[in-house]
């Protein structure tokens, strides 16, 4: 018993996440038409749909890590993809255009930050605010009509191949890892964790939590706009409101995936479970015999039974660590 | 102020009142009656049984042994909502108005007039409010929200309101300890025209000077015992102060002059940090204190004193609005805690909640402070763990296990970890906001004798502090504080508590 409690309690946060993949992984094996799910193409299919899912959500656990949220991302995404279309038809060269629109939304994202820790403002209202202006620049330069002229590069990134493998799982693969090597491994990692432990008690420690926090929301800005630009590439058009689905889909995978939405506690592994669940109950419901007009409906419910499981698991390995405590000083 | 009203009416009495909490005796055998239409003040030190009592009338503590009368009838009451139904309205410090309603909203919290159809009467509401105001003489515009209010006139509300609830009696816990004077001085008046209406007052305060003001009577507890109720006339401020701390008066001081053996050494260095005439609006006004190198500045007064504001801005917590902070002997601006640790200070706060990273390893919670001084960008584990290691072992966390969560140690060992890390580069100054609150006998000890230890490295001290003790036992020089202000600075020399306590 002695040993077991903290490791349970340390790993639930891993473990529940873990538990929900494997059994909607072996459920969709068995439950899809002719096996057609554990296919090795089905497989990078599932990949490859979550892969700009994936971008946005590794500055969401960066957010969520510091006990702040930021609804502004999806709108982030779309302001992006239109921003460097709109460059690129005013003759900016298309690596350029890129460069200038992820630059824009990492901007936004300050500017979020800024306004939510100066002004002691909740980042709900500022990013809900940062939502409209984002959505509002994308309507006014696309003046309602899409842009089916997208650089170069997104158009690669998005929809070309390396090799047998999407860029796009490339690129999500690398955005995935440095996100997790910069908060395990740096300073800049611990004071993420330690800000959203204990945001007074990392204040009275001298650190400067203004600073993290607002660093957090721009790079949460950042990585929707790079999702928002290969997203956009993918496609091959850019249009005013094209990513909104992404927004709630990008939280909710980072939160199924048990990264705590009062912060301090998860991570990017526990973001990587998160999406391949995501991943595996959009793609594996579409290989069953489910009524198509029932598929919504049937994805919310597990997703919340998801949920469920996430934090009746947490209790569970606490109360563990609780009755160790005990035995301990009995 | 002559009393011609009888005060033979006897609206609640308390007999032989007994509170166990496990092994501690919280209330010892206290009998305690209350007359009709009088201002009865219970004072006491920190621990004497005041809130205890409190607790027992208002309902809170339900387990105790001795009797209850109400209305000359026995009375057990099960929980506070019950205690409030049958005529007991307790305020807290903590109001619990809505500011955002208005103020006639407040007045009528939960029992709004409405009409058939269920929608309030907001114009009976208003009418009736201002009314019921103006008879206890306050003046205020009753559509306007609570929060546009002074604190002082928010709790006049809160007052008026229990008594419109139907309470007989009102207990009044700490009313003043967040109040300017002239607002101090404004509940006052209404509390004596309440009492000249035959309400009765249960006043519970810290300041003498408020108790003489406004009491008929005055109850004293004292390690949970009743010392002495006494008719306001019979009292005066030093009698009060030799009842509540009773013969220890003496022995004390015997006990404090052999540790503070600091003034007998007279070599300070130099002085480190000062402040001129610093203010905070509301909080504290023209503080003066400095502090040399090797020195320990005791900061005593009671809760409410000002104190944690003003160790918030000595560490850049919170910004004054006046006045000026000194670091060797240059003026400086500590514009947030980050610039405070830079320049070398270093802050325990008062509440632990405050300093711990619950869920976190202990470790983590000492390198934290200094982790740009411990490694680079990148963080190393081994590195992390060792000087954490090195501090444990240094400040005596017990058990040593830097591995372990935070939240796990009790509470002594959480405050030797919070020392801890301020240790990894050692800080000119040492602010410490009630450094042993809360903690047994031992890990007090062992917290203290740290501090002594601070102090023969060289570090300037401000130690702050609501219990005399732990300021005359540990200080060279003290800083006596009062309701914002610094009433008096002495060389810690043969004082005594009873003198503290006079000048808080």
């Amino acid at each position: 018993m002695e040993k077991y409690g903290h490791w349970l309690k340390a790993r639930m946060r891993f473990v529940a996440p873990f538990l929900t993949l494997t059994i909607l992984v072996v459920f969709f094996s068995f439950a899809s038409e002719g096996g057609r799910f554990f296919t090795g193409i089905n497989l990078l299919n599932i990949l490859q749909q979550a892969a700009a899912l994936a971008i946005m959500a590794t500055g969401v656990t960066y957010v969520l890590l510091t006990a702040e949220i930021d609804l502004s991302i999806a709108s982030m995404a779309t302001m992006a993809g239109v921003f460097a279309s709109y460059l690129l038809v005013r003759g900016t060269p298309g690596l350029l255009a890129v460069l200038i629109a992820l630059g824009a939304a990492i901007v936004l994202g300050l500017i979020s930050g800024s306004i939510t820790t100066y002004f002691g403002l909740p980042s709900f209202m500022t990013t809900l605010g940062m939502m409209q202006v984002a959505d509002g620049l994308a309507i006014y330069l696309t003046k309602g009509r899409p842009f089916f002229d997208v650089p170069e590069i997104t158009l690669t990134l998005g929809g070309g191949y390396l090799g047998p493998v999407p860029w796009i799982i490339i690129i999500a693969a690398v955005v995935l890892l440095i996100g997790h090597l910069v908060l395990a491994y740096t300073r800049f990692g611990r004071y993420i964790y330690m800000v959203g432990g204990n945001s007074e008690a990392a204040e009275l420690s001298g650190v400067n939590t203004k600073l993290i926090r607002t660093l957090a929301l721009a790079i949460g800005g950042g990585t929707a706009g790079l999702a928002g630009l290969i997203n956009t590439g993918r496609i091959g058009s850019a249009h005013a409101g094209g990513f909104e689905g992404m927004l709630l889909d990008a939280i909710a995978a980072v939160v199924l995936g048990g990264t705590s939405l009062f912060g301090g506690e998860g991570g990017i592994p526990n973001t990587i479970i998160g999406l391949l669940i995501f991943g595996v109950l959009k793609n594996g419901l579409n290989l069953i015999d489910l009524d198509i007009y029932l598929k919504t409906f049937v994805t919310g419910a597990v997703l919340l039974i998801a949920l469920i499981i996430n934090v009746y698991s947490l209790k569970l390995g606490e109360s563990a660590e609780y009755s160790e405590e005990e035995s301990a000083a009995a | 102020m002559a009393h011609t009203k009888p005060f033979d009416d006897i609206i609640l009495e308390l007999r032989n009142i007994t509170q166990r909490f496990g092994g501690v005796v919280a209330l010892d055998n206290v009998s305690f009656n209350l007359q009709r239409g009088e201002i009865h003040s219970i004072v006491g030190e920190n621990g004497a049984g005041k809130s205890t009592l409190i607790k027992i009338l208002s309902g809170v503590h339900t387990q105790y042994e001795g009797e209850m009368h109400f209305h000359g009838s026995p009375v057990r009451f099960h929980s506070p909502a019950d205690a409030k139904a049958k005529g007991i309205g307790t305020i807290y410090q903590e109001l619990s108005i809505v500011p955002s309603l208005s103020v006639a909203e407040n007045l009528f919290l939960g029992r709004q007039p409405v009409n058939k159809l269920g929608i309030v009467n907001w114009r009976q509401m208003y009418r009736e409010a201002q009314t019921y105001l103006a008879e206890l003489g306050v003046q205020l515009d009753v559509k306007r929200p609570m929060g546009s209010y002074a604190l002082g006139e928010q709790q006049m509300v809160e007052v008026a309101r229990v008594l419109f609830s139907g309470a007989d009696v009102i207990i009044l816990d700490e009313p003043t300890s967040a109040l300017s004077p002239p607002e101090a001085e404004r509940l006052f008046e209404f509390m004596m025209r309440l009492r000249a209406q035959y309400k009765t007052m249960i006043f519970i305060t810290h300041f003498l000077e408020d108790v003489m003001r406004v009491s008929d009577r005055i109850t004293v507890l004292k390690n949970g015992q009743h010392v002495t109720t006494v008719p306001k006339s019979e009292a005066s401020k030093s009698f009060l102060i030799q009842q509540m701390i009773g013969g220890e008066a003496e022995t004390l001081m015997a006990s404090y002059t052999i540790q503070s053996d600091a003034h007998a050494a007279d070599s300070h260095g130099e002085i480190v940090f000062e402040t001129n005439r610093l203010s905070k609006s509301r909080q504290f006004s023209g503080v003066n204190l400095s502090v040399r190198a090797g020195e320990v500045l005791g900061v005593y007064g009671f809760m409410g004193a000002g104190k944690t504001a003003l160790a918030n801005c000595l560490f850049g917590y919170e910004q004054p609005d006046a006045g000026e902070i000194k670091l060797q002997g240059k003026p400086v601006r500590i514009k947030s805690s980050t610039v405070a640790r830079k320049m070398g200070i270093a802050y325990v706060p008062n509440d632990r909640k405050l300093s711990i990273f619950p869920g976190k390893e202990v470790y983590k919670n000492i390198t934290i402070t200094y982790l740009d001084r411990i490694l680079g960008q990148i963080l190393s584990k081994s590195k992390e763990v060792q000087v954490a290691e090195e501090k444990i072992k240094q400040v005596g966390v017990y058990p040593p296990d830097p591995m372990i969560d935070i939240a796990h140690l009790s509470g002594g060992n959480q405050q030797k970890a919070i020392l801890a890390k301020w240790l990894v580069k050692t800080p000119q100054v040492l602010i410490l906001n009630e450094p042993t609150r809360g903690m047994d006998v031992g890990a007090k000890d062992d917290v203290l004798q740290l501090v002594r230890q601070f102090k023969q490295q060289g570090m300037a001290i401000v130690l702050i502090s609501s219990e005399p003790e732990i300021v005359l036992g540990n200080s060279d020089r003290i800083v006596v504080m009062s309701k914002g202000q610094v009433t008096q600075t002495v060389g810690n020399v043969d004082l005594t508590k009873e003198q503290l306590m006079q000048w808080a």
